[in-house]
């Protein structure tokens, strides 16, 4: 599988506080790539630097081996952990706005507004939406124009099991079109049916990072990612003890 | 409107030499207007617009029929007169007006974190704040133009004046010192953390633009240079409105009258104090001819640009370097 986006010596510090510190990552094109890590571990840091939100202090991330330009991002599509909109304006309004701004057509709002159930509140403002239903509104932006890749902060949270259901297999469709997939996510049982790749941060470094399958055959006594990603941030711990 | 059509399709705005790369070019116009729009139509929403046209009309309409009250005439005076009675509102209000704008511009989005959407869709920065200039000087164009168009024809219907001149120079030039100052809001709101903090900045600004920079500015010259200079920043300033020297109708009416003017008809290099400050500039390009203060129209080019160009430069600076 060819590399599509690539993460080198990716570095990112805030003064003293080091929010990432020297992260290498290859990711190939159709990856769904789960990002696990505490709090504060710099998962949304990463994606803001990919994302061109944050400036990295050193190493760089290209897209089929070139820089990403601010318009390239426009291929993206993005759902933040706390998706905000302009709540005076309404939910087609925003979603135009949005969709306009990456140059695509508006043609497919509709389209992915039904599939993420909201096309029929389309003419209610935003700050009359539901938390669940401001992040489906911005699922359904960041889907429009067939996104190369999908960068989701956090998509699992506050979603009831239906809404968990759809969401996981809207990405399932979005992955089997050819999308990439970067997913942060704390629940750790919503990401692992969808996930070929995983990588662990802890405290702004890659503590580990490869297949879900390796990951799996390596620690075969584990039953869940759950219990793996544990067992790899007690090592992790254990290990800085001792250099402590 | 969404259609129904349900054709996705992508536009790749960063590939060059391509028919992508055209409409990648037009991707970035585009969303400049998009920004410019969508932020003049946030504010036509919430009333700001026609609100500003009404209070526009009403102090032009009222400051021309009451304008020399304190000299016990009454009724609408001619466009000259206007325009003095004018220049202290104008001097006012206009730089507010264009703080008030700006100072929101990016900051509230940054509060809101509506600003990590837009960058996160592809527009760079710069487009993103060109797109919010524009947008602010079209949301203030509108009702300085509408204020001005309107009440300027009901001068010349009332007053049976043609010398529309100084009006329409007043216009223009109140309508282009609302848009340097607008580009200030905009520095502030890059460089404030809450809208609070910008808020607080624009009104200091204002403060120190409309008054307290003429009174520093008087200050020094009076310690460092002649009365004479003294004399003719006092005149153009008009900070304080306590020095009979100062007021622009006596001086018109004593020019009137073959009287000797106010202030020399030679102004000394002191005038250069006045491309520090957009309301002294302004202020003193739309004096009366006959009060000799001139300002030659390279220093008023020069000194626009750059109070254009320096707020701008900045905030596209420290916009790229702030982290969303």
């Amino acid at each position: 599988m060819s590399t599509y986006l690539q993460l080198s010596g990716l570095t990112k510090r805030y003064g003293a506080t080091r929010a990432l510190e020297n992260i290498d990552l290859a990711v190939g094109r159709g990856t769904v790539l789960a990002l696990l890590g505490p709090n504060g571990a710099g998962k949304s840091t990463l994606f803001g630097c990919l994302l061109g939100l944050i400036a990295p202090t050193g190493g760089e991330i290209q897209r089929n081996g070139m820089t990403i330009p601010d318009a390239a991002r426009a291929c993206f599509g993005y759902v933040a952990e706390r998706v905000s909109m302009y709540p005076h304006r309404t939910v087609a309004e925003n979603a135009e706005y949005f969709v306009r701004l990456k140059g695509l057509s508006t043609d497919a709002l509709k389209h992915q507004l039904e599939r993420v159930g909201l096309w029929n509140v389309r003419d209610r403002k935003v700050r009359q939406l539901s938390k669940g239903m401001l992040q489906r509104l911005g699922l359904a932006i960041a889907l429009c124009g067939q996104p190369e890749l999908l960068v989701l902060d956090e998509p699992f949270n506050g979603l009831d099991p239906a809404l968990l259901d759809t969401l996981q297999t809207i990405l399932r469709e979005e992955n089997q079109r050819g999308a990439t997939l970067l997913i942060s996510t704390h629940t750790m049982s919503a990401v692992e049916p969808l996930a070929t790749h995983v990588a662990i941060l802890l405290q702004g470094r890659l503590a580990a990072f490869g297949m879900l399958s390796e990951l799996r055959a390596d620690h075969p006594d584990a039953d869940s990612l759950e219990t793996i990603y544990h067992r790899i941030a007690r090592q992790q711990r254990a290990a800085e003890e001792v250099l402590v | 409107m969404i259609s129904d059509s349900t054709i996705p399709f992508i536009r790749d705005c960063s590939q060059e030499g391509s028919p992508i790369a055209r409409a990648g070019r037009n991707c970035k116009t585009r969303q400049v207007a998009l920004v410019a729009v969508k932020e003049f139509g946030d504010r036509l929403r919430s009333g700001w617009v026609v609100a500003c046209v009404l209070v526009w009309l009403g102090a032009i309409g009222l400051t021309s029929f009451f304008g020399l009250l304190q000299m016990g005439q009454l009724g609408m005076q001619g466009y000259e007169r206007t325009v003095l009675s004018l220049l202290n509102l104008v001097q006012y209000l206009v730089p507010l007006l264009g703080l008030l704008l700006g100072y929101d511009l990016v900051v509230s989005e940054r509060e809101e974190q509506t600003l990590r959407m837009v960058v996160a869709s592809g527009v760079s920065r710069t487009r993103l704040l060109l797109g919010k200039f524009l947008g602010g000087g079209l949301t203030l164009s509108v009702p300085l133009v509408l204020g001005f168009g309107i009440a300027g024809t009901v001068i010349c219907l009332a007053s049976k004046d043609s010398g529309f001149e100084p009006f329409l120079k007043l216009a223009v030039s109140g309508l282009g010192m609302g848009i340097l100052f607008l580009g200030v809001g905009l520095m502030i709101s890059t460089f404030s953390r809450t809208r609070v903090q910008a808020l607080v900045l624009a009104l200091l600004t204002w403060c120190l633009a409309v008054f307290v920079f003429d009174l520093v500015a008087l200050g020094i010259l009076v310690s460092t240079q002649s009365v004479k200079s003294a004399n003719e920043i006092e005149f153009v300033c008009d900070a304080t409105h306590v020095n009979s020297s100062a007021d622009l109708h006596s001086a018109y009416d004593a020019v009137s009258d073959n009287a000797a003017p106010t202030v020399a008809t030679n102004p000394s290099p002191s005038l250069s104090w006045l491309a520090l400050n957009p309301v002294d500039l302004f202020r003193a390009m739309n004096l009366p001819g006959e009060t000799g203060i001139r300002v030659p129209m390279l220093t008023w080019m020069l000194a626009a640009t750059l109070w254009l160009a320096i707020p701008l430069g900045i905030s596209v600076w420290k916009l790229n370097r702030t982290d969303l």
